[in-house]
């Protein structure tokens, strides 16, 4: 029987089934971050702060979104390429 | 005296510390089902690019307690900290990458104690492994305690607390999945640090109007690199250039990230030798790019604490009372972060703390389990047994680091003993190595008896200086100053270390046997093949990115001169 974290192709052959990349997790953690942040800049803070006038909530999170999404998207790929190689 | 919190935490600030939390245990779970055999658990399957590898080597040694620690310290020493970054990593990193890699990675060994069974002999391999396993549990347990420390006085929380909860974090996703969960982590962390972190930085810029008037002004004490180093006196660290190359450059760092296997681990978990010879020298690009946080973010804080009404005042140590510069860095984020991205630069600290325990704990898991375990107590262990003994060893290591920091909290004077202990176990055994890849005539008894020189040496040294035995003869011929600073010691401790080590392992070997050198062969320069990278283009081969890392060093150092 095969490993949980192995597959069988067709020609019968066992291969290592990778984990997903690390780009992909730290994809999702800087996405899902950039959005409370963005949102939490979008209602405000009552505490005062220096260059609060900047709104850098805004714009940081707007990079953090980008950034987030370009990495989950560049880990979810290279990884669902490497399964095929495995699994042609 | 009561915690006083200069950071104000919100809901949505909570929100983003829990999910961090909830995110690493996560992936320890996730990985889980990938690590079932000592490769898996020790070095992450072996599987890794020198991207991620390269990222985990430099995240290893970016803990909180540094970024904290220099961006204070460059109120106090100024652009001098940059040479932390710069000419004291980048060429020790680029020679592992060339050179020293191929010996390391070629031999398949699980750990840098393991090379030295294979060069020379068990007892080095054990005296190696002794020392790093006493290194690593005092430095995580001492990483614990500062954690806590810095915890209590910029949000008001809990010792035991947030110690706990850290180790508990650290101690299941480890045992969960093993190198690999540290290194996800650790790289997670890169970018909670850069998005956390330089931020800070880029706002200390705006609100002063610009790098340009954020040197402005400055003494060149405190915004060259180099012009003030000819005299220990003209520079608020106290050491010569020659301190620095030699020391910094040289000895401590070389002995730090040629031999340390808290970092060279990581390099060892690369797919190929050329992504492991590519692991040090990515790093170096990132290790340049630090001081852009730590050292712009460490001046703006100092010209916000010379400008009246900045209201910008460093809080006192909860111990001693007086302004901790450590301080600096959680003020400038309470200063200029709103609801939001408070939780994300907390975040970033915490995460730092953590990926540092998680680094000493999965290497000394490693030591303890291949070069201590298996060689005394059960040389014929099967791999599944191993595996079970790492994770074992994974909580009673977080176990006792909880209790070093608890008795660093009792004894906080413990503190001073990092650097020595540093000095103690990388400086000597840097020579050991360079003498023993470079070297083919370098013996077993040369290797052994020279190591335990050169550490007894870096003991006797620290303990004259800090129990002030050395009279002002032998202070000037140890440091070459008549009053050397606690840094300039720390530097010329390492320095006696290397360099009796170095001497007395050839003059030993002279006279006694070495090894065949059919038993060298992949271990030595000379009898191994070398790395062959012809058939990469330009923009594979590791000589190449070195090159241009270099490059990019001796720019920063003209630049900043």
């Amino acid at each position: 029987m095969a490993d949980e974290h192995e597959k069988t192709g067709d020609d019968g052959r066992t291969a290592r089934v990778e984990p997903l990349p690390i780009w992909f997790f730290v994809g999702l953690i800087l996405g899902t971050y950039g959005l409370i942040i963005l949102v939490a800049g979008l209602v405000g803070d009552e505490r005062p702060t220096v260059l609060a006038e900047i709104r850098p909530a805004l714009w940081w999170s707007a990079i953090m979104i980008t950034a987030g999404a370009v990495l989950t998207a560049v880990g979810f790929l290279g990884h669902r390429r490497s399964q095929r190689k495995v699994d042609p | 005296m009561p915690a006083m919190a200069t950071i104000q935490l919100q809901f949505v600030d909570w929100l983003i510390i829990g999910l961090y939390f909830v995110a690493i245990i996560g992936i320890g779970l996730y990985l889980k089902r990938f690590t079932k055999t000592g490769e898996d658990f020790f070095l992450a399957g072996r599987r890794n690019s020198s991207w991620v590898a390269g990222l985990a080597f430099l995240s290893a040694n970016l803990g909180a307690l540094e970024i904290l620690g220099w961006t204070g310290g460059t109120m106090k020493y100024g652009m001098f900290v940059s040479h932390f970054y710069w000419v004291g990593a980048i060429p020790a990193m680029i020679f592992l990458g060339l050179y020293m890699m191929p010996f390391y990675y070629s031999s398949r060994i699980h750990s840098v104690p393991g090379y030295l069974k294979l060069r020379f002999d068990e007892k080095t391999r054990l005296l190696n492994a002794f020392s790093f396993a006493v290194m690593t549990l005092l430095m995580s347990g001492i990483n614990l305690y500062l954690m806590a420390l810095v915890l209590r006085t910029i949000l008001g929380w809990d010792w035991h607390l947030s110690m706990w909860a850290a180790a508990a974090a650290v101690g299941c996703y480890i045992t969960l999945g093993g190198l690999m969960s540290a290194i996800f982590t650790e790289i997670v962390q890169f970018f909670l640090i850069w998005f956390g972190l330089f931020l800070v930085a880029i706002l200390g810029v705006v609100e002063l109007g610009g790098l340009d008037q954020v040197f402005a002004g400055l003494p060149d004490a405190m915004s060259r690199l180099w012009a003030t180093s000819g005299d220990a006196a003209a520079n608020s660290m106290g050491v010569t250039w020659a301190g620095i190359v030699m020391g910094l450059g040289f000895v401590l760092s070389f002995g730090y990230w040629t031999t340390d296997f808290l970092v060279v681990q990581r390099a060892f978990s690369s797919k190929d030798l050329r992504s492991a010879r590519l692991t040090p020298i990515t790093a170096s690009f990132f290790k340049m790019a630090l001081p852009f946080i730590i050292v712009v973010a460490g001046l703006v804080a100092y010209k916000l604490s010379l400008m009246p009404g900045s209201g910008f005042t460093l809080l006192p140590h909860p111990e001693t009372g007086e302004p901790w510069n450590d301080t600096a860095l959680p003020l400038l984020i309470a200063r200029y972060y709103p609801a939001g991205l408070v939780g994300l630069g907390v975040t970033a600290l915490l995460a730092g703390f953590m990926a540092g325990q998680a680094g000493n704990i999965s290497a000394f898991n490693t030591v303890w389990t291949y070069d201590i375990y298996r060689v005394l107590f059960k040389k014929d262990a099967s791999d599944a047994h191993l595996v079970w003994v790492g994770r074992v060893t994974t909580i009673i290591g977080i176990l006792l680091s909880v209790g070093t920091a608890y008795l660093a909290m009792q004894f906080n004077t413990i503190m001073d003993y990092i650097q020595a202990i540093f000095s103690w176990v990388n400086a000597p055994l840097f020579a050991t190595m360079l003498l023993g890849m470079f070297w083919k005539r370098t013996t077993s008894a040369g290797a052994f008896w020279g190591l335990i020189a050169g550490m007894a040496v870096s003991f006797a040294v620290f303990l004259g200086f800090k129990l002030e035995l050395f009279g002002p003869g032998l202070t000037y011929a140890l440091t070459f100053s008549e009053s050397p600073s606690a840094m300039s010691c720390n530097l010329w401790q390492a320095i006696w270390a290397w360099a009796v080590c170095f001497g007395l392992t050839i003059l030993i070997s002279a006279v006694t046997e070495p090894k065949p050198a059919e038993e060298l062969t992949g271990l030595v320069k000379g009898l191994t093949a070398r790395a062959d990278d012809s058939a990469h283009g330009l923009l594979g081969r590791p000589v190449f990115w070195a090159a241009i890392s270099l490059a990019v060093l001796i720019v920063l150092n003209a630049v900043f001169w």
